[in-house]
């Protein structure tokens, strides 16, 4: 700890920090924030809920409104607008959830909960119109018309009665009925989620709750709807004395639901993270094995076409990845690799980079250790598993870190080998996959990305020095 | 316990021959050093003997079994290199095991060997440590108990003390003496230092640009060498030549017909008018033992001499150095000794 306030307030000379040490600090410092401040970024964001992310929220921190409900309901009496407190996250994100997420809620008996007009706004939310529409026409022996009418055109509903048959029902079914076939006085029901705010009556000083869609930071006022009597229409109120209800409210479950296995849906994070794993540590293994055998046959044996074969495998450098991905891919496709994340391991096995930066190193191991070594009775393979394999470990060292980010980060060989087989994606696929879909999962997406960074970041935390070898001696990273 | 013959060995490097037909025999036991000036090929010559240079013509008898095809691990011979080539990243003791493991021995017999080794060197107190952690001395021996222990029917030492400072050598060079005389092994051993040679050797092989241009004792060598170079390159400092048709008269008559060079050794020169030559004196060294003159004689041409007291006789002075004629080399045009 010492060393760090040491290092930290180093000076020129000096004993007070002169005009060149401010600078120097000041330089550093804003480097520094140009540099940490995208990754803290990232990271409050990962812990903010999936209503916050929709509604852009530019807070640093993780503060959560309360939310409600506003739901508006038609009916006999007219258009009827509630406000319900106290609901559950999925019941407000209901039309975000895909279909086995949905399926796994028992929504039929959740909605028993609630009577009236909340029961009705919430049967419409479920989307359960339909399904106990279609049931009621089954029990009741109702005509089967009634099920394709609300899809009919115009004209063909003419030849049809329905209200006739509504009339004949009780009031509830009536309802559900004319609901279901959109009879007038019944129109779609709305829910949509919003946020509870609240400011002080200016006479009592009472503090009045409110319902908002949105707060622009940019306007002056807010329209709000007061919770106690929401269908008294809108007020604006003033941006300057509302409260927000916020809460510090990290989200957790942007992380504990992926990686329990309970994030809704298809995506595995703890699969794509293991295949991740099992990619970056096979694959470095080989890459060091191969690149190392290479390196040590260019750098310690005479053959003929030794130069022709160094100059193809430097050459290969210049080659952008980009251009090799149609050859990559047929190639994985045809040795049957595709889909197997063997495909992802095997074609970057073999790195130039890695060949020649460990000749390099290679070259200046004394050949008269070799010499003794075959002196000693050693075979070609001893000599290279026990001499040169151990004296090279400092650049071995440093090609295994340097492959450990390389193939951690990749996405573009898994894009190839394995775009197709959901089993075997690797946790930079699974991000890209969280973007293709009709689901906004944004919170998991960005949780799933911190996690995705810490191999790498403790890689640099701790090898950081064989790194920056590795990038002086070879300027890649 | 092995023989070694060598018949007719050329080495060439692309079109450059660099070893041009060399025959030697090493008999069994003896300690054969190769000597010559740097570039002379006789560490090529030895990497021949060792495996780890193929040659390009001729024959290599081990026992008189020929080994030309065989690799160097299976010749069964041990080398101690120049630079020690010790494995760094391994202890001694893992540096002395390192060929007995290869050889597949068992781990008793591995042990039992690195402790014979280690306590004929006197390096177990060290036999944990790596070679970084070693004096120069320390990894001598280290290198030396690497060939020990695997038991070799030849040792091959390629320059082992050029990386030793001067009483460290002298005392190496003892010991390595005693090593042999104890084991009683072939040796064969590559300096450019005469001295070592001299000191060590059972047989000297004098070479010279992919030659070997004498072949001898060590007192051979010294007392009767062939020619020029072997004359010029035994002895220290080194004999003098000078022109005979330069000689005064009473030295001319003792020439030999058809000498062309006369060669003294400094150490044969006393300060004498009988067979004498005229000396300016240019510079003196005093070792305190010795006393070494330098300077000019007739038409200019430098001579040395090794006198084995000290001596008042100052830079810039003229006197007169004779010699036994006993002592004289003569050497014929073309350098050969008559």
């Amino acid at each position: 700890m010492t060393d760090v306030i040491k290092f930290f307030t180093r000076r020129q000379g000096k004993k007070r920090a002169s005009l060149t040490d401010w600078i120097s600090y000041g330089f550093l410092f804003l480097g520094f924030l140009i540099i940490f401040l995208p990754v803290l970024w990232l990271v409050m964001n990962s812990i903010k809920s999936q209503f916050l992310l929709q509604k852009y929220d530019t807070n640093f921190l993780p503060m959560d409104y309360e939310r409600v409900a506003r739901a508006t309901t038609y009916g006999p009496d007219g258009k009827d607008i509630l406000i319900m407190k106290d609901l559950e996250p999925w019941v407000m994100f209901w039309k975000n959830l895909d279909d086995e997420e949905r399926a796994e809620k028992d929504v039929v008996s959740y909605i028993k909960n609630f009577t009236g007009n909340e029961y009705y706004a919430l049967r419409s939310h479920f989307g359960l119109v339909s399904v106990f529409a279609k049931d009621l026409i089954a029990d009741q022996n109702l005509p089967e018309w009634l099920i394709k009418y609300p899809s009919m055109f115009p004209s063909a509903k003419k030849d049809y009665d329905p209200q006739s048959i509504v009339d004949s029902l009780n009031d509830e079914d009536a309802r559900l009925l004319s609901e279901y076939l959109g009879l007038k006085p019944y129109k779609g029901n709305g829910f949509t989620a919003q946020i509870l705010i609240s400011m002080p009556d200016p006479e009592t000083g009472e503090l009045i709750e409110y319902s908002v869609s949105r707060i622009n930071p940019t306007k002056d006022t807010v329209n709000a709807r007061l919770v106690s009597d929401p269908k008294g229409g809108i007020t604006k109120l003033p941006q300057n004395e509302i409260i927000i209800n916020k809460n510090l409210k990290p989200s957790w479950i942007n992380y504990t639901d992926p990686l329990t296995n309970k994030a809704l849906g298809s995506f595995d994070a703890v699969r794509c993270l293991n295949n991740s794993v099992f990619v970056t540590i096979v694959a470095t293994i080989i890459t060091l094995l191969i690149n190392s055998m290479a390196a040590f046959a260019l750098s310690k044996y005479r053959f003929n076409g030794q130069i022709v074969f160094f100059v193809i495998i430097l050459a290969t450098l210049m080659v952008p990845a980009s251009v090799l991905i149609v050859g990559i891919f047929k190639m994985v496709t045809m040795t049957g690799l595709s889909g197997s994340l063997w495909g992802v391991i095997i074609p970057g096995a073999a790195t130039p980079t890695g060949v020649f930066m460990l000749r390099q190193y290679m070259l200046t191991i004394p050949d008269e250790l070799l010499e003794a070594a075959r002196m000693d009775a050693a075979s070609e393979w001893t000599i290279y598993w026990r001499i040169i394999f151990p004296l090279a470990l400092p650049a071995i060292a440093v090609l295994g870190i340097l492959s450990i980010i390389w193939r951690w980060n990749d996405l573009i060989l898994p894009m190839i080998a394995v775009s197709t087989t959901k089993a075997a994606y690797t946790i930079q696929l699974c991000l890209l996959d969280f973007n293709g879909e009709y689901l906004a999962r944004e919170h998991y997406a960005l949780a799933m990305t911190v996690v995705s960074l810490i191999p790498t970041t403790l890689v640099f935390v701790f090898l950081q020095k064989y790194i920056t070898t590795g990038i002086a001696s070879t300027g890649m990273k | 316990m092995a023989n070694l013959k060598l018949i007719d060995i050329k080495k060439s490097y692309g079109k450059t021959e660099v070893i041009h037909g060399l025959d030697l025999e090493v008999l069994d036991g003896e300690f054969c050093v190769l000597v010559g000036p740097s570039g002379c090929g006789k560490s090529t010559l030895l990497r021949m003997i060792a495996g780890l240079e193929a040659i390009t013509e001729g024959s290599i008898l081990i026992n008189d079994e020929k080994v030309n095809d065989v690799s160097a691990a299976k010749r069964g011979l041990a080398m101690v290199f120049q630079s020690y080539a010790l494995y760094p990243h391994m202890t001694v003791r893992q540096n002395l095991a390192f060929g007995l493991e290869n050889l597949k021995l068992d781990k008793d017999d591995i042990e039992q060997r690195i402790n014979k080794a280690a306590n004929q060197l006197r390096m177990e107190d060290y036999l944990k440590r790596r070679p970084g952690q070693l004096s120069g001395g320390q990894r001598q021996r280290v290198a030396i108990g690497r060939a020990i222990v695997r038991e070799p029917s030849i040792y091959l030492f390629d320059e082992p003390l050029s990386n030793l400072d001067a009483e460290l050598r002298v005392a190496t060079r003892v010991e390595l003496k005693a090593l042999h005389a104890r084991l009683g092994n072939t040796m064969i051993y590559v300096t450019h230092d005469q001295v070592e040679a001299m000191t060590m050797a059972d047989k000297i092989v004098v070479m010279h640009d992919g030659i070997i241009e004498q072949t001898g004792s060590p007192l051979d060598l010294y007392n009767r060498p062939a020619n020029l170079f072997v004359a010029g390159f035994i002895g220290s400092p080194k004999m003098n030549f000078l022109d005979s048709s330069s000689l005064p008269e009473d030295i001319k008559k003792l020439a030999p017909k058809g000498a062309k060079t006369f060669g003294i050794r400094p150490e044969h020169l006393k300060i004498q008018d009988q067979n004498s030559l005229p000396l300016d004196v240019k510079t003196v060294e005093q070792l305190g033992s010795d006393s070494y003159l330098y300077g000019a004689t007739i038409d200019n041409q430098e001579i040395s001499i090794k006198l084995n007291t000290q001596t008042s006789i100052k830079g810039g002075e003229s006197i007169k150095v004779g010699f036994d004629k006993d002592n004289t080399h003569w050497f014929d045009e073309k350098g050969v000794s008559l």
